[in-house]
């Protein structure tokens, strides 16, 4: 059994972007928090921004499009 | 109804707690004794104690900023959401008195530890159990001054102050969640 083995659309590493935000550019996932939302609603750990410091923001499954990764 | 995170504090993190507790005394009971085998699952048992409670403290916060970002507009969604994760100790820091407070009280609220006479010794016991985290994670030589030494009874005594504390602070934010939102949440 895997540990953290839950229905979930996104994986950490992935490139999301985030709807109705004013993050241009893609961030990256770096952690699944589990069903934390309303109603149980899958909630994500995205990082939006590395340099010159990190930033973070906490955000629901349906507020993220999964980023086409660079062939 | 209890919050996601308590629920999954009580039906997932307490029986990985149990699980440790039983090594534990299975560790401490080995005949012939393995006395470092002992202590190293008592130090083990330091890390994970403090890990999920601190990781239950995070998780409750987490799920009633959510319940409060989706209140507003889509718009200020982002806002609200980045904010409350921002600079956020519980991200980072033990789980102390302190930190709880400085988190939980981004909602607006007084956190009163003290308005719950049980609060008491388990505000005590949860301090008792970070120093000794801090000890164990740093290996610290020697024991901590002013707390006492490392058992495997004094281990389930803060477990059991930390469940007390788990419970007290959902139930307190569900009210405060409801006098936020003008309706439970």
């Amino acid at each position: 059994m895997a540990i953290g083995d839950t229905k979930q659309h996104f994986a950490v590493g992935d490139l999301v972007k985030i709807r109705d935000t004013g993050y241009r550019r893609p961030g990256m996932i770096v952690e699944f928090r589990g069903p934390l939302g309303p109603g149980g609603v899958l909630i994500y750990r995205v990082r939006v921004r590395r340099k010159p410091s990190p930033a973070y923001i906490e955000v629901r499954e349906d507020q993220l499009e999964l980023f086409p990764k660079a062939e | 109804m209890p919050s996601v995170s308590l629920q999954h504090w009580q039906n997932d993190r307490r029986l990985r707690l149990t699980e440790m507790d039983a090594h534990c005394a299975a560790s401490a009971a080995l005949a012939p004794p393995n006395a470092l085998l002992a202590e190293e699952s008592l130090c083990g048992f330091v890390m994970l104690l403090s890990g999920h409670f601190q990781g239950f403290c995070r998780d409750l916060y987490a799920e009633c900023s959510q319940i409060v970002a989706a209140q507003v507009p889509v718009g200020m969604r982002g806002t609200i959401q980045a904010q409350f994760v921002a600079a956020l100790k519980l991200n980072y820091k033990n789980p102390t008195v302190d930190t709880i407070k400085k988190d939980f009280e981004r909602f607006a609220f007084t956190l009163d530890f003290s308005a719950d006479p049980a609060n008491g010794p388990r505000v005590t016991h949860l301090g008792h159990l970070n120093r000794w985290r801090n000890c164990v994670a740093h290996q610290s030589p020697g024991v901590p001054q002013g707390v006492p030494l490392l058992t495997l009874q004094a281990v389930r005594d803060w477990r059991v102050s930390c469940d007390g504390l788990a419970g007290w602070l959902d139930a307190i934010m569900h009210v405060e969640l409801s006098h936020i939102l003008g309706a439970p949440p």
